[in-house]
């Protein structure tokens, strides 16, 4: 164990130490949440450039109806409560369409919004007010954009109003009627075991319940990648510089691993500290420590230290087997699937934690710090004997992986020259 | 007592043997010198030695313990053929951290001690890779021996060093020596086999071919060699009556008799063709030795390639 912890220390010091490791404790969480600072960024300040917007009305009654419906909910909806405006101003203007020359005017149109005199153009077929069908909408929007959903209500609902109008029904008595309700999402009612009351738990915070486990498995999946990735390249270069022979004539092949595989462990719990340390003074200073999610922070680093010693196993043995630090990289995504692909697994099992498809995924070992530590920070949590079975099944995987690695480490190192086959690396775990 | 014992020892390599039915004993406290042709299986025998990789078939016995069974302990100390160490690292780290690792009591006094003597001592607090091809080389041969090992197992220690390097490693390894250290050391030069080591052992093709002191080999090939400084040089030598083959070394010429032949008849026949400077008949060299047993190997697979 002297000598394990000999080479841990070693290994440690000399990943935290470097100019590398303090930029990528940095920038690492820039670069994987700058997808979501970016939406954050836009959400905090929306496209309020004005839009013009014209009518191509086949029907002459439709189109002032619809901008009159459109300039009414623009102005009610365009500032929040503060005063800030929210949305973009849309401004409506109609344009009879000419049935015999419609292809041009559709042209002349579609020219105007490349050009971006136009925001968009809706035409407004001859049917719109009876049968609902015949409103198209021309516009250089991408597939998310919030134009055309929003103008779809507001129009939609203007149309329901003009025909209960024609049908003589009072549109705003049925309107009120209509009126939609929202279901206001609340806590499951629980008893606390030791005083045996029965404990109101509130008004459930949606977006902590998904924000939560989704943080906490993203931060698990870059700490991870961060401690495991870089341990690949780095030992195909020492064994590159044959930096191993001499090592191995005063410590064995599985005291180099482990060490190797503590240090990387080590490396994570560094990282990890850093991140939630950061997270809780951030969430205290926003006077928002309640939404810190405490009780899974040593599920959190249970289940980081088996991914890290699954995958740091597996980065030794292949970087070992590799020639160079190039063919350790090309290796990369046998390494990192072990975390890649729960996290592409993670949108369903958010959405259905406790399905069986959710259950199933998240006992696979691999998977299961992943998908079984989301599961965990959802308010509905997991069956005591799924986090049983999972920690089981997880810990005797790092074990195996960690001694077929050990074996692979052991022939690889002293091998030179052509990279070996998956065949024949696959003998050495088999053979040793 | 024995050092070591090699006992009936193969090894291969999928197809390749690299080692056949060696036995071998290393005595306690001695400079065991190997020497063979590249490829001969020198680093695969020290390396089963230190216990990096083992025999196929047969047994190593290290100051009497399997080597199978044996974790490494820190009483070997290695300097492998290929040199290579952390390189971003000090070299006062780098050498604490081998001399923990091998199981230095104090790890930093040993380290201090060995840079003195090697006159290393202001490169301390440099890194690896700040030093020379020859600097680092000897920093890998502290690494070796900074845990003061009983047994050293150097592979070409000597290579890449300069004439005053050279000298202070060879001087450091008596010392070793005279500690109680046992030595094995691989080498191609044959004067440092002949002069530096108190044993001999030739492998060739992964087979023992010489095992002893210089004395006793040489002693096996009797006094069968001439050595002559003739004006003219070689020319006809191999003429000469008795005489089975011609090194030629430049100034002098080797010639190697047959079994039997009269060296004072080739001594006649050179003074009736030219005047000679110098005439000995002495044993074979370990050089010629070396030559004699690998060059008719080396020809035979030119011939087949």
């Amino acid at each position: 164990m002297r000598k394990v912890l000999l080479i841990a220390k070693r290994d440690y010091l000399s990943a935290v130490r470097t100019k590398a490791f303090v930029f990528g404790l940095i920038i690492a969480p820039l670069l994987f949440g700058s997808g979501f600072i970016v939406v954050g960024l836009m959400r905090a300040r929306p496209d309020i450039a004005e839009r013009r917007v014209v009518l191509l009305d086949h029907t002459a009654v439709a189109g002032p109806l619809i901008a009159d419906a459109v300039t009414r909910a623009n102005r009610e909806q365009l500032r929040d409560k503060t005063g800030r405006q929210v949305m973009p101003v849309y401004t409506l203007e109609t344009e009879a369409a000419r049935p015999a020359e419609i292809e041009n005017q559709r042209l002349e149109l579609s020219n105007q919004v490349r050009l971006r005199k136009l925001f968009a153009f809706l035409e407004i077929g001859p049917d719109v007010l009876t049968s609902g069908n015949g409103l198209s909408w021309y516009s250089n929007e991408g597939g998310t954009g919030e134009g055309r959903p929003w103008l779809s209500g507001v129009i939609g609902e203007a149309i329901v109003h003009y025909r209960l109008a024609q049908s003589g029904m009072d549109s705003v008595r049925i309107g009120e009627a209509l009126k939609r309700v929202s279901l206001e999402s609340m806590n499951l009612i629980q008893k606390d075991p030791r005083s045996g009351r029965i404990e109101s738990s509130g008004r459930k915070n949606e977006v902590a319940a998904f924000l939560v486990p989704f943080l906490l498995a993203f931060l698990l999946f870059m700490v991870v990648m961060g401690s495991a990735a870089p341990m690949m390249p780095a030992i195909a270069e020492d064994k590159m510089q044959r930096v191993f022979e001499m090592l191995l004539a005063s410590a064995t092949a599985f005291e180099l691993i482990a060490g190797k595989v503590l240090a990387a462990v080590a490396v994570s719990l560094t990282s990890s500290t850093v991140y939630i340390l950061a997270a809780l003074f951030a969430l205290n200073a926003l006077s928002m420590f309640g939404l810190a999610p405490l009780a899974m922070i040593p599920w959190f680093l249970l289940y980081l230290i088996a991914e890290v010693v699954v995958l740091a196993s597996i980065a030794t043995a292949l970087g070992a087997a590799c020639g160079s630090p190039q063919a350790a990289q090309s290796l990369g995504i046998i390494l990192f699937a072990p975390v890649i692909i729960p996290m592409m697994m993670l949108s369903p099992v958010l959405q259905r934690p406790d399905s069986a498809f959710a259950t199933v995924v998240s006992l696979i070992p691999p998977f299961t710090p992943m998908l079984m530590l989301t599961r965990q920070a959802l308010p509905a949590g997991v069956p005591v004997w799924q986090t049983s079975v999972g920690l089981v099944g997880i810990a005797l995987f790092s074990i195996l992986i960690a001694w077929v690695a050990a074996r692979i480490f052991r022939v690889a190192l002293l091998m030179q020259g052509k990279p070996p086959s998956l065949p024949e690396i696959l003998r050495w775990a088999i053979r040793g | 007592m024995s050092a070591i014992e090699i006992r009936d020892v193969t090894k291969n390599f999928g197809s390749v043997t690299a080692v056949v039915d060696l036995s071998l004993d290393v005595p306690e406290g001695s400079i065991y010198g190997f020497i063979g042709p590249n490829g001969s299986g020198k680093s695969t025998t020290m390396r089963m030695i230190v216990g990096i990789s083992h025999p196929d078939r047969g047994s190593i016995r290290v100051f009497g313990e399997e080597m199978s069974a044996r974790a490494p302990d820190g009483r070997t100390g290695y300097l492998p053929e290929e040199r290579g160490l952390y390189r971003k690292m000090t070299v006062s780290a780098l050498l604490e951290f081998h001399a923990a690792l091998s199981g230095a009591r104090k790890p930093q006094a040993s380290v201090n001690k060995w840079l003195r003597r090697l006159n290393l001592s202001e490169w301390g607090p440099r890194r690896v890779d700040a030093l020379s091809k020859g600097m680092t080389q000897k920093v890998q041969f502290i690494a070796a021996v900074v845990a003061e090992p009983k047994l050293i197992v150097l592979d070409e220690p000597f290579s890449g060093l300069d004439p005053v390097s050279a000298e202070s490693v060879r001087e450091a390894i008596l010392e070793l020596r005279a500690s109680g250290t046992t030595v094995v050391m691989s080498t191609h030069d044959m004067n440092t086999a002949e002069t530096f080591c108190d044993s001999i052992f030739m492998i060739f093709q992964g087979r023992k071919v010489l095992d002893g002191s210089l004395e006793s080999i040489q002693d096996a090939y009797g006094a069968d060699t001439i050595r002559v400084r003739a004006e003219g040089g070689a020319t006809r030598m191999e003429a000469l009556s008795g005489v089975e083959a011609v090194r030629d070394l430049g100034q002098v010429q080797e010639l190697r008799m047959r079994r039997g032949a009269d060296p004072q008849i080739a001594l006649r026949e050179l003074l009736a063709r030219t005047s000679v400077a110098e005439f000995s008949v002495t044993r074979p060299s370990l050089e010629d030795i070396f030559v004699r047993i690998a060059k008719p190997a080396e020809m035979e697979e030119n011939a087949h390639a």
